[in-house]
């Protein structure tokens, strides 16, 4: 299914278009049922199988890794940070002041049972991914049928 | 929970001018701040890395694209989205005088940062009073 639309035989532009037009089908998902909150809020993030558990990116750009805080319990996720502005000695004043700052909390209803303890978060260029795996008793298993 | 501070906006697809290259352009968010004797331009474009970032002055005009990939998202599927991903693209008209030669840009965390130092002539300068 979407595996074999982002192949390494096509360019990496039809690859693109191809990624771009599956975020937008999903963008706010109703069917994805349990609470993502503060939506409308910073960062913007995406949920995504990831096959053998949950990967949540968020865009958080110029971050000290060190200032975000990625905790779980239960069945939630909470990405926690603040985003600080560069300050200039000598600054005169802004011809443009488009970027935002501040503290930001989000907070993420998983929907699997998760095993936290197998979850890793890494921030390269400005995006940061955690990725949790599934608990080993949701994963699908193979039942053996022994005749009788 | 703390509060919520910092706000967050949709990304904004380019209009107007028709890449060649396919796939939509975004305009990353820019703070141009002013020194004595540069600009300071600073563009948040996540998920692009140093080698993915051109930017050029051709005629006054400054030129900032950058360029992602779908590598990462390869063995995902989508459940949730609140964003889009795709390449960035920004132009501005420069009206200060600046020193083209001296232009600086540096990429870290998503973030490109442009030293912009004004040439001689638009430097503020202190004119000494004499007395007469």
């Amino acid at each position: 299914m979407a595996l074999l639309r982002y192949s390494p035989e096509l360019d990496p532009v039809t690859n693109l278009i191809a990624l771009q037009g599956d975020l937008e089908r999903f963008l706010r998902n109703p069917g994805y049922g349990l609470g993502v909150s503060g939506s409308g809020g910073f960062p913007p993030v995406n949920i995504f199988d990831a096959g053998d558990g949950i990967a949540v990116i968020a865009e958080v750009p110029g971050i000290d890794p060190n200032s975000i805080s990625v905790s779980g319990q239960g069945h939630t996720l909470t990405i926690k940070g603040e985003r600080r502005r560069e300050t200039s000695t000598d600054a005169a004043g802004y011809h443009r002041r488009e970027r935002s700052f501040g503290e930001f909390s989000r907070s993420i209803q998983l929907p699997e049972q998760l095993d936290l303890d197998k979850a890793t978060a890494t921030y390269e260029a400005g995006i940061l991914t955690v990725k949790v795996s599934k608990a080993e008793a949701a994963k699908p298993r193979q039942i053996a049928v022994k005749s009788a | 929970m703390t509060e919520q501070e910092i706000a967050t906006k949709e990304k904004q697809q380019v209009q107007g001018q028709e890449k060649t290259r396919a796939g939509r352009f975004f305009l990353p968010d820019v703070d141009i701040e002013e020194l004595s004797d540069s600009l300071k331009l600073r563009a948040d474009m996540p998920g692009v890395k140093q080698n993915d970032v051109e930017v050029t002055l051709n005629n006054g005009i400054l030129t900032i694209v950058g360029t992602v990939s779908s590598e990462s998202y390869r063995k995902l599927q989508p459940l949730y989205t609140e964003y889009n991903v795709g390449n960035y693209f920004r132009q501005f008209e420069l009206n200060e005088d600046i020193d083209a030669q001296r232009i600086n840009a540096s990429m870290r965390d998503g973030v490109l940062e442009l030293t912009l130092p004004k040439s001689e002539r638009a430097r503020p300068r202190r004119i000494e009073v004499n007395a007469r």
